[in-house]
């Protein structure tokens, strides 16, 4: 068992040391971060690609917290900052049209005093006008706690541009 | 008796600031520690509206008057923040009414006029992100008896078509946040912001500008359907005319347009009179 034990601390011992002949090494490290995913697609089913992506934090909704552009199949990723927690909201637009998503991050509740509309509104939802001009967006928040980090579609480079 | 008189000479005096501000037109619903700003309401046509455009089978449009009625305009702070696509119901924190029905046109003023104002009202700071409004028939004014009144001329191939739409079909939309260049709503203390009931033309007939595949041009009615309804080189219908004289196919197009009409922006909204 010890031979076991000294074999496998030799072999750790080779792989960690640094190896200062390798000047194109490679170092990876990965992290796991708490993302949202937006997908974005126009009813026809057609992916909204290259669509511009806001997302504002909860509470500074007059500047981007991000800004980005889906890909080519209308997804676009970043990761909420786990210090601000609320209703994070996204803003898809594309040609004209455009549609935004909430994701609550952490723990949410309803606001003090939030009440249904007087005027009778939003009986039900008739989908014609979004059949032939609207697009559907889904968030999927992936709740494991890990360390933040920004890592959305277009590198972390665009985080925070105004 | 004397006493009991001046007594309620005395508490009428003192409440008469209060009975007077809830006689007026405007009625805020809010959070009482929010600081106040100035929220202007406004209704936009769009460029298409302004500048004219040429439907997907092109006609070039231009309008003369585009008169909407509106009414139970209701601005509000929702949080959670309201989308129309996929909730019913909002949850606001304050909400703002517009009392009053009005009657606006939207081609008033030159090709780069503003959107038209529908009301100013002193309201509570915060981030107004939903907005509602119901457009029934106008109960006066130039387009009385009308939802929706469209007069303009459309041209295509040396011909010039005058016309005149008059919808009576009711409408009302609910909507969340605007989206567009720039975010609106956002009502600092002391401040003023905007709100804006948007409505897109194209969606009833198309856009030339962009290629026919589009699906704004594969949803549009279009114009040549109406065009062809013209009397004596002019258009003149009701809605009871497009009912009447329009295929079933394309008058149940038409109708399966109207509640397309209304946005905050380029944001959707939910319909909830026409199609309920």
């Amino acid at each position: 068992m010890r031979r076991i034990l000294s074999l496998l601390a030799a072999i750790a011992a080779t792989l960690i040391t640094p190896r200062p002949g390798w000047s194109h090494g490679v170092q990876l490290e990965y992290q796991l971060v708490n993302q949202v995913q937006i997908q974005a697609r126009y009813d026809s089913g057609t992916p909204m690609a290259q669509a511009q992506v806001l997302v504002y934090a909860p509470g500074a909704a007059s500047s981007p917290w991000s800004r980005g552009t889906t890909d080519a199949q209308g997804r676009f990723s970043f990761s909420p900052d786990a210090n601000q927690p609320g209703y994070w909201q996204v803003m898809v637009r594309q040609a004209g049209h455009g549609q935004s998503v909430t994701v609550p991050v952490g723990k949410v509740t309803a606001a003090p005093g939030a009440k249904p509309p007087t005027a009778g509104l939003g009986q039900r939802w008739l989908p014609i006008a979004a059949v032939i001009w609207g697009f559907v967006g889904t968030a999927l928040f992936f709740s494991r706690r890990s360390q933040p980090r920004h890592a959305d579609s277009r590198g972390p480079d665009s985080r925070g541009k105004p | 008796m004397t006493a009991h008189r001046g007594l309620f000479l005395t508490l009428l005096t003192l409440a008469s600031p209060a009975l007077l501000l809830g006689c007026g037109g405007d009625r805020s619903n809010s959070n009482p520690n929010a600081a106040a700003g100035t929220l202007v309401i406004r209704a936009n046509g769009e460029d298409f509206v302004r500048q004219g455009f040429t439907s997907k089978d092109g006609w070039a449009i231009s309008f003369d008057h585009v008169y909407v009625s509106l009414a139970d305009l209701v601005a509000a702070q929702t949080e959670p923040p309201f989308q129309a696509e996929t909730q019913d119901r909002w949850q606001a924190t304050t909400e703002v009414t517009v009392a009053g029905p009005t009657v606006v046109d939207l081609a008033s003023g030159d090709t780069s006029a503003e959107p038209v104002v529908v009301a100013e009202v002193e309201a509570p700071a915060g981030q107004f992100n939903a907005l509602a409004w119901a457009m029934p028939p106008a109960a006066s004014g130039p387009s009385q008896g009308t939802v929706l009144w469209l007069q303009g001329t459309a041209s295509k191939a040396g011909a010039t078509l005058p016309f005149t739409l008059r919808l009576s079909e009711p409408l009302a939309f609910t909507c969340g946040d605007f989206i567009g260049d720039q975010r609106k709503g956002i009502l600092a203390p002391g401040g003023v912001a905007d709100l804006e009931a948007t409505f897109h033309f194209d969606h009833l007939f198309g856009d030339g500008g962009v290629p026919p595949e589009e699906e704004i041009n594969t949803g549009a009615l279009g114009f040549a359907p109406l065009a062809a309804l013209a009397q004596d080189g002019v258009l003149n219908l009701t809605s009871a005319d497009l009912e009447s004289r329009l295929s079933a196919a394309d008058h149940q197009r038409w109708l399966g347009l109207l509640p397309s009409l209304g946005h905050v922006g380029e944001g959707h909204c939910r319909e909830v009179q026409l199609t309920q």
